[in-house]
């Protein structure tokens, strides 16, 4: 971890985390923000590995950022550093390809064993996004009048989700199934890369039909 | 549950009425006399003339055949002997079939019977039979002179046959017998006559009076018309004392058949939905044209002109009958054959009364035709009101049909109405209640979020960040939708397991089946729910010193149980007995109280604990 983007409003808080990201990835530069626009800017000078977003900013959202990170640094991984818990904030982030998501209050232990684990490639996933993601592809899997480019969900996917939703830890469903750890970590992250890509070709399909691109029609 | 009745079988009733009237002949008496030879002579005198112009003639007396010209009075005599009929020693009687128009009756001279009046406004009892007693003390044994003085019109001043003067032959013997002869004539040409006069109109005006109240059924009020216009054409039969002189009742009868023709014509278009522009028009005018005509033609001439005017109206009559018929035909062929047989009885009817009035036919021929088009009408009329009475049932059914559906309309109408209404509030509602949580994770949040990152008091920022936990739980107590208990546990079991496996406490969660808990949890009783289990998970980790911890989550009997057990050390009592409160036991149970629920402890040093909360579902499933 070389580069990592800090976007926090709050100074106490910013330099709070810093201090933890630091302690995490010693070697990291770290860029810090406070605001929407400046993280833009930066997102379009330089190259980051992580970037650590807060939600709700005094001019504007994060996601905005976690989509414009998405869409220039394919690469670079989005976390979500915020104080909603509830899916209503973090649903969009995640489709806008972010990668996971922690909790500000938690404590520090906790935060970092997050951090740690995201670096090693294994993505936070709680119940509550998990059943918000099943019925997400269920929808998507009825037949519509504007045909989307079929992104579904594959049968180990959707057991793996099943079994978050009821509550049991990516460990436990490892041993459930038989696989280990890191494969059940590679199915969250296949799972939040297609509902980023499902969204990126619904919001596609919906620009074109109102006509964004010019040949709509 | 609608039957159709089968009308009583109308043949047997009319071969019985025939044979009825055919029959009634066969009655009289050994002894009676029948006159058929007359001496007659026209005078208008006091007594029997002795005039040389008196001639022996014929009985039955036809003016029509016998003097065309003839105005009356014309006097008849006959001789007959009494001896035979005064041994017999009964009461002796008369018996005219038919004296046109009235007659007055002398024995020896002395006035015995006057039927009528003989000067103008004259009596028209053409029809009704005359029976007068004898009285046998003013009969000599030999020569008795009965003499009649008959004023009646000649055929060319009347408008039918029948009242055409003439006098039938003369029957003289017992009483008793004459009398059975006489009612059964007197039946069959007045009082049937009579019946179905009354009849006709009763139900006539009753018709009448639906087609007149019911625009869209006008050809009742047509066949009402036609009803009463024969009831009063049936009148003549009946009616002998005018007001007025002859040949106005004869002029009245005429045009009396343009009015029915009218009646009968317009309902045969109206009943088969034919009606023409031009008829409407040129009936009424006729009705006009006809009273004219005969006027111009004048008294003299009123049997010509009136016959002409019958063989236009029956012509009018046939062809509008042929038009229904043809539509029936084509429209509505069940109804066809009836009708059919119907129109040929009336046709029948028809050509009986022609030829009556042309040649002469048997009386009881023409009475008995005269009887089938009343009771024809009758009974078609008795048909129309039954169709009538179906079509109203049929209606007010539809109605209260449409009445029930309208209701169903409005009551959906409103129910929808309302839930709109309750949607809008509940949107509103919600709108607003997430400002609030926004505003609170802002301002609020932020504020415990710096405490508790910033303290460097361990116990400050734990206090911050339960401070911040309750306070996004009250938040999704606001904003919560009803969760599936299912969702619950899952999320429950997400915390409960990831929590003791950071603290190194063995734990073992049990719920049902994902098929057991179809419930909904309300927003409140998820979010107390969780304060409790997260209660207790802190109180394991923290003060229990406990190696391990199993959960059981049971429902029964719509309570939901979760059971809390560890192997710790328990909770220590107080002086007081009661269980230490530091660790949370009294908000736990004011908690499980809030949702009409109990938390209970177990627990005692060395023991473990177990801690039971149990809520009532059905009181937490939708309602927040």
């Amino acid at each position: 971890m070389k580069n990592i983007l800090l976007l926090e409003d709050l100074p106490e808080i910013r330099t709070w985390l810093k201090a933890l990201v630091m302690q995490v990835f010693p070697s990291a530069q770290i860029v810090e923000c406070a605001r929407v626009h400046d993280a833009l800017a930066q997102v379009s000078a330089q190259k980051f590995d992580l970037a650590l977003i807060d939600l709700g900013l005094p001019d504007g959202s994060g996601v905005d950022v976690v989509s414009a990170l998405r869409e220039s640094q394919p690469d670079a991984q989005s976390v979500i550093v915020t104080i909603h818990d509830d899916d209503d904030h973090l649903f969009p982030a995640l489709q806008a390809g972010a990668y996971g998501y922690i909790l500000k209050e938690q404590s520090r232990e906790l935060i970092t064993e997050q951090l740690q684990r995201i670096s090693q490639g294994e993505p936070p996933l709680s119940p509550s996004i998990a059943r918000k993601v099943i019925a997400y592809f269920a929808a998507q899997a009825k037949p519509q009048a504007n045909a989307l480019p079929h992104v579904q969900l594959t049968e180990r996917e959707s057991e793996v989700l099943l079994r978050v939703a009821k509550g049991f830890t990516l460990p436990e469903i490892g041993v459930q199934l038989g696989l280990s750890r890191h494969t059940i970590a590679d199915y969250v992250k296949q799972i939040y890369r297609k509902l980023n890509v499902s969204s990126r070709a619904e919001a596609a399909l919906e620009a074109q039909r109102l006509g964004l691109f010019g040949r709509g029609r | 549950m609608r039957h159709r009745r089968r009308a009583p079988p109308l043949g047997a009733w009319w071969a019985a009425v025939i044979a009825l009237l055919l029959g009634w002949g066969s009655g009289a008496g050994a002894q009676t006399l029948v006159f058929t030879q007359a001496q007659a002579v026209a005078a208008d005198t006091e007594y029997f003339p002795d005039l040389p112009q008196v001639r022996t003639l014929e009985l039955p007396d036809d003016w029509a055949a016998s003097r065309p010209d003839q105005t009356g009075p014309v006097w008849y005599r006959v001789t007959f002997d009494a001896e035979a009929l005064r041994a017999s020693g009964e009461l002796l009687a008369l018996y005219i079939e038919r004296a046109c128009s009235a007659v007055a009756i002398r024995l020896n001279g002395k006035l015995v019977h006057l039927s009528g009046r003989l000067t103008e406004p004259v009596s028209r009892n053409c029809q009704r039979p005359q029976l007068v007693s004898l009285p046998i003390a003013w009969m000599q044994p030999r020569n008795n002179q009965l003499d009649l003085k008959l004023m009646g019109y000649p055929l060319r001043q009347v408008a039918s046959r029948q009242r055409a003067g003439g006098l039938s032959a003369i029957e003289l013997g017992p009483h008793a017998a004459l009398a059975s002869k006489h009612n059964w004539r007197t039946l069959v040409s007045i009082r049937l006559p009579e019946v179905i006069s009354g009849s006709l109109l009763l139900v006539g005006c009753l018709i009448f009076a639906m087609g007149w109240l019911n625009r869209s059924h006008s050809f009742l009020a047509y066949y009402g018309a036609l009803l009463v216009g024969w009831a009063l054409v049936l009148s003549r039969q009946w009616m002998a004392d005018m007001p007025w002189p002859n040949a106005s009742s004869e002029f009245l009868l005429a045009i009396l058949a343009s009015f029915v023709t009218l009646a009968a014509v317009q309902f045969l278009l109206h009943y088969g939905g034919e009606r023409r522009r031009w008829v409407d028009i040129g009936l009424p005018a006729q009705c006009v044209v006809m009273p004219l005509t005969l006027m111009v033609a004048g008294a003299q001439h009123l049997h010509a002109m009136a016959t002409f005017w019958y063989v236009v109206l029956a012509v009018e009559v046939g062809a509008a009958a042929l038009l229904h018929l043809r539509k029936l035909w084509r429209v509505r062929r069940t109804q066809f054959w009836p009708m059919v047989t119907l129109a040929a009885l009336m046709a029948l009817a028809a050509l009986v009364e022609f030829s009556a009035q042309q040649i002469g036919v048997d009386l009881r021929i023409v009475a008995a035709a005269q009887i089938v088009p009343p009771l024809l009408f009758m009974a078609l009329g008795m048909r129309m009101v039954q169709q009538y009475g179906r079509q109203l049932q049929d209606a007010e059914q539809d109605r209260a049909e449409l009445e029930r559906r309208v209701h169903e309309a409005s009551t959906q109408i409103e129910r929808n109405f309302a839930q709109l209404a309750d949607l809008k509030v509940e949107q509103v509602t919600q709108q607003e209640r997430k400002r609030i949580a926004a505003d609170l994770h802002d301002d609020l949040g932020a504020k415990l979020l710096t405490i508790v990152h910033t303290s460097d008091n361990e116990r400050i920022s734990t206090l911050a960040r339960e401070a911040l936990e309750e306070m996004r739980l009250s938040v999704r107590g606001l904003t919560g939708k009803p969760v599936p208990l299912l969702n619950a546990l899952g999320d429950w079991r997400a915390e409960f397991v990831l929590r003791l496996s950071q603290a190194g406490v063995d734990g073992s969660w049990h719920a049902p089946a994902d098929d057991d808990v179809p419930q909904l949890l309300s927003a409140r009783a998820f979010v107390q729910t969780t304060r409790v289990l997260r209660e207790a998970v802190s109180n394991i980790i923290k003060h229990s010193g406990a190696s391990r911890c199993t959960v059981r989550c049971t429902i029964a009997e719509g309570d939901f149980q979760v059971v809390i057990q560890d192997n710790g050390k328990g909770i220590p009592l107080e002086l007081d007995g009661r269980l230490d409160r530091g660790h949370g036991m009294a908000s736990m149970k004011h908690r499980a109280k809030q949702l009409q629920g109990q938390c209970l402890v177990e627990s005692g040093p060395g023991y473990g604990t177990v801690i039971r909360l149990t809520i009532p579902l059905d009181r937490h499933l939708a309602s927040a």
